[in-house]
């Protein structure tokens, strides 16, 4: 307990420094900026604006990253309240209720029960971080190559389990995602693989890249053909009294603890994170509702729930990568990303070697989400006016900013084309509805999973059955299989397509 | 990498036309790397950079198919040893089982183990696809396209090294990941071949050609003519992208972003940015 305040006291003494207060200020809002521009999910907003981060040294960088990160979570709430259109998939469910809210001109109260939901949820996750950290840090130092590897094969199952739609295309563009990590130099041998003497290739694919593409450019490709006209449901009436009513506050509270619990515990999961917490939170609300015909009709616990829920797991994804290293979800692989560049191997030494880094980095997220509620509120005016841009205006100006983007990553215009390709191959997997996120996923894992491979069985000399005589190991694989062999189920596949479909209509 | 501009182009068209024109773009994608390359010295042919006769490699490409053809007859007549050699041969570098067949083609040219491990193939379901009919042509024709990507995975990989004793080499884990996908690719085919579901939707060119335009002469442009000519051109290129662009809109909402890019990124952030053209500067 006392390590415990002190590590904090710490991180809050490095979060208040005013240069890294000003950074995660200006990440939060930046991050709001692009979150709420719709057609750009959290994913696509922390690929475009880690650039921007690299001039910063690497304690600023995080916390900045953070607050783009949690900024865009944020902005995604804000569109799907006022124009019925999901910012990203983690407030896809907030639609539902939040956009009938805003049409019976209760738009104020449902943005502000998002934002102190949201922010509930911040708080108690972030001490949730503090809290297992160590120990978990702890525990990964238990874990040998073989356990490595088994637990990203269960990370990579559970993004399995929890995309939506076919199992089999998930494993294929996880597989896919494998496979693309293997471009570039081979990290024992130095041999070149698949990289056809393209200079800019023998060091890999960059994630920022692939996610730039597959997410930014595919994404705007994909609206281009609906027209750039899309069928916005703005709410034009002016919003009125932010303030929720006592009432909205005391129907709301039960919602934002059992919301800010699921979230915490499945965001702590490798896979799906913030996405199913948003969807089970809603579908557990309308299950334990006394009138359940309230919910699409815009019941306040609808957005309550769903918003801490998803607060709650985006932040506690945190702590698989900040002690074993290993990234639960494609945003968390960007993180890598970033850290990497900034000279940074995410993992348990870096909590002992670097506490200021990684409690810096917790302090500051609890800021970030208190910055979020009081500089928000009063900016939602902004929102709603940035969201009355055209999109005809809007999509030339976001391939210009990602293309620059990419290009300030390496200097490499190589890259800048790499990345149109990637949004062709991004609006080719829409067309054929594969999913693009285990695809990151897989992506990023690649590289630790071919390591951890080779250095178990190098350990083991050959013997592939080193994987199941250590126990943790075995453990791991089993409920890895175990998952999949559930989710192929009819029965449980179903309820699985319900809890998707239901979000969608 | 180059592989996949050309795969994707053709995965594009691949859905615009009905029924009978899918199986013709699975030939052709299983041709596309030889025509890639082909196009790819035409071009470096024509901007007078010194490379290989783009002739001489369609002759290559031509005489690795006639090669591969008579190497399919010569392994029927193996056919009960082959196969499981072949399976041993994928995580073993030139295993000794295989010493026989590595002596034939071990100093075959890349162009001939193309042919083999990627043309053939899918020449093979492309042609099979004429008869069949998926009931679900998204899930179908995605398997195919992952398939084709992971045998030219397969092939990109063939040069790497496999397992030398307990230890892995640089081609096995590419290897393994692309027998997975294979695997995979064909499983979801099969999947599209039985069970019904959603056909492909339908491709637009305009979006992505203009912004694929605008991307691609960004970065052509950016090293020669700066930030502030470049990126303005390529907004212009990819507004195009758009039926409702209005031009006096786009012209100012572009020379504007233009200039908020010049001031963020070179001032604000401090990245290595040249805002005006070469020329201009010296």
């Amino acid at each position: 307990m006392v390590d415990l305040f002190h590590n904090l006291a710490l991180g809050f003494g490095v979060a208040f420094s005013p240069i890294n207060l000003m950074l995660c200020l200006i990440g939060a809002l930046v991050g709001t900026l692009v979150g709420v521009l719709p057609g750009i999910g959290t994913i696509a907003t922390v690929a475009m604006l880690l650039p921007i981060t690299f001039g910063l040294p690497p304690v600023g960088a995080l916390i900045m990253l953070a607050g783009i990160y949690y900024g865009a979570q944020y902005g995604g709430s804000t569109t799907s309240i006022l124009v019925n259109i999901p910012g990203e998939a983690t407030s896809v469910v907030t639609t539902l209720d939040g956009h009938q809210m805003a049409k019976q001109g209760r738009a104020g109260p449902a943005l502000a029960i998002a934002a102190i939901g949201s922010f509930f949820a911040g708080c108690v996750a972030t001490v949730l971080i503090a809290v297992l950290g160590a120990p978990l840090t702890k525990l990964a130092l238990a874990f040998g190559p073989a356990e490595y590897f088994s637990l990203m094969v269960l990370g990579l199952i559970f993004a399995v389990v929890l995309a939506k739609g076919s199992v089999l295309k998930a494993i294929a563009m996880i597989v896919f995602g494998l496979l693309l990590s293997m471009v570039g130099s081979d990290i024992e041998t130095g041999a070149s693989r698949m990289a056809f003497n393209i200079p800019e290739l023998a060091d890999g694919l960059g994630f920022a890249t692939v996610a730039m593409g597959v997410f930014g450019f595919a994404e705007i490709i994909r609206n281009l053909d609906a027209g750039a006209e899309m069928n916005r449901d703005l709410v034009q009436q002016k919003i009125t009294g932010l303030m929720p009513t006592r009432k909205d506050l005391v129907d709301s509270t039960p919602p934002i603890l059992r919301g800010t619990v699921l979230g915490s515990i499945l965001g702590i999961l490798p896979g799906g994170g913030a996405v199913i917490a948003s969807f089970a939170a809603y579908t557990l609300e309308k299950k334990l509702a006394k009138d359940p015909k309230r919910f699409g009709r815009g019941a306040i616990e609808g957005v309550a729930a769903p918003e801490s829920a998803n607060n709650a797991a985006a932040q506690t994804s945190f702590i698989p990568l900040l002690t074993l290293g290993i990234p639960p979800n494609a945003v968390m692989a960007l993180m890598v990303g970033a850290m990497t560049i900034h000279g940074i191997v995410p993992g348990p030494q870096v909590m002992q070697k670097q506490p200021d880094l990684v409690w810096g980095m917790i302090a500051s997220m609890w800021i970030g989400n208190l910055m979020l509620i009081i500089i928000n509120l009063p900016l939602v005016g902004i929102w709603v006016r940035l969201l009355r841009v055209p999109y005809r205006l809007m999509f030339p100006s976001i391939v210009i900013f990602c293309a620059i983007g990419i290009y300030s990553v390496n200097n490499a215009p190589v890259d800048v084309i790499l990345a149109g390709v990637f949004g062709l191959v991004g609006y080719w997997l829409i067309k054929h509805d594969f999913e693009p996120a285990p695809l990151l996923l897989g992506m990023v894992l690649g590289p630790l999973m071919e390591e951890n491979l080779r250095r178990a069985l190098l350990i083991s000399r050959g013997d592939w059955s080193v994987f199941l005589t250590r126990p943790l190991s075995a453990v791991l694989l089993a409920i890895s299989l175990g998952l999949l062999v559930l989710t192929v189920l009819p029965t449980l596949r179903a309820k699985r397509d319900e809890v998707f479909t239901e979000s969608e209509n | 990498m180059a592989e996949t501009v050309g795969h994707s182009l053709d995965q594009t068209q691949s859905g615009t036309e009905r029924h009978i024109s899918g199986p013709i773009n699975v030939l052709i994608l299983a041709v596309a790397p030889q025509i890639f390359q082909f196009l790819w010295s035409l071009a470096l042919l024509i901007l007078g950079m010194a490379t290989k006769n783009p002739l001489q490699v369609l002759a290559d490409h031509i005489v690795a198919f006639a090669t591969a053809l008579r190497w399919f007859g010569w392994a029927l007549t193996f056919l009960p040893d082959l196969v499981p050699t072949a399976i041993s041969a994928l995580f073993s570098w030139k295993s000794s089982l295989l010493t026989p067949v590595f002596a034939k083609i071990g100093g075959a040219p890349p162009e001939t183990w193309l042919v083999l491990t990627y043309s053939y193939p899918l020449l093979i379901v492309g042609a099979l696809t004429f008869w069949l009919k998926p009931r679900c042509t998204q899930d179908y024709y995605g398997g195919i396209a992952l398939m084709a990507l992971a045998l030219f995975a397969l092939w990109a990989s063939s040069d790497l090294q496999g397992m030398h004793g307990f230890s892995f080499g640089a081609g096995t884990a590419p290897r393994m990941f692309a027998c997975l996908l294979l695997a995979l690719g064909a499983g979801i085919a099969v999947i599209g071949l039985s069970s019904n579901g959603p056909n492909v939707a339908a491709y637009h060119w305009r979006g992505p050609v203009f912004v694929s335009l605008g991307i691609i002469s960004f970065a052509i442009t950016i090293r020669p003519l700066g930030l502030v000519l470049s990126a303005f051109a390529s907004f212009m290129i990819s507004a195009l992208g758009s039926k409702e662009t209005k031009w006096m809109e786009a012209l100012i909402v572009g020379a504007f972003l233009t200039l908020g890019c010049s001031l963020l990124f070179p001032y604000a952030l401090g990245l290595p940015f040249q805002l005006f053209p070469r020329f201009l500067i010296q």
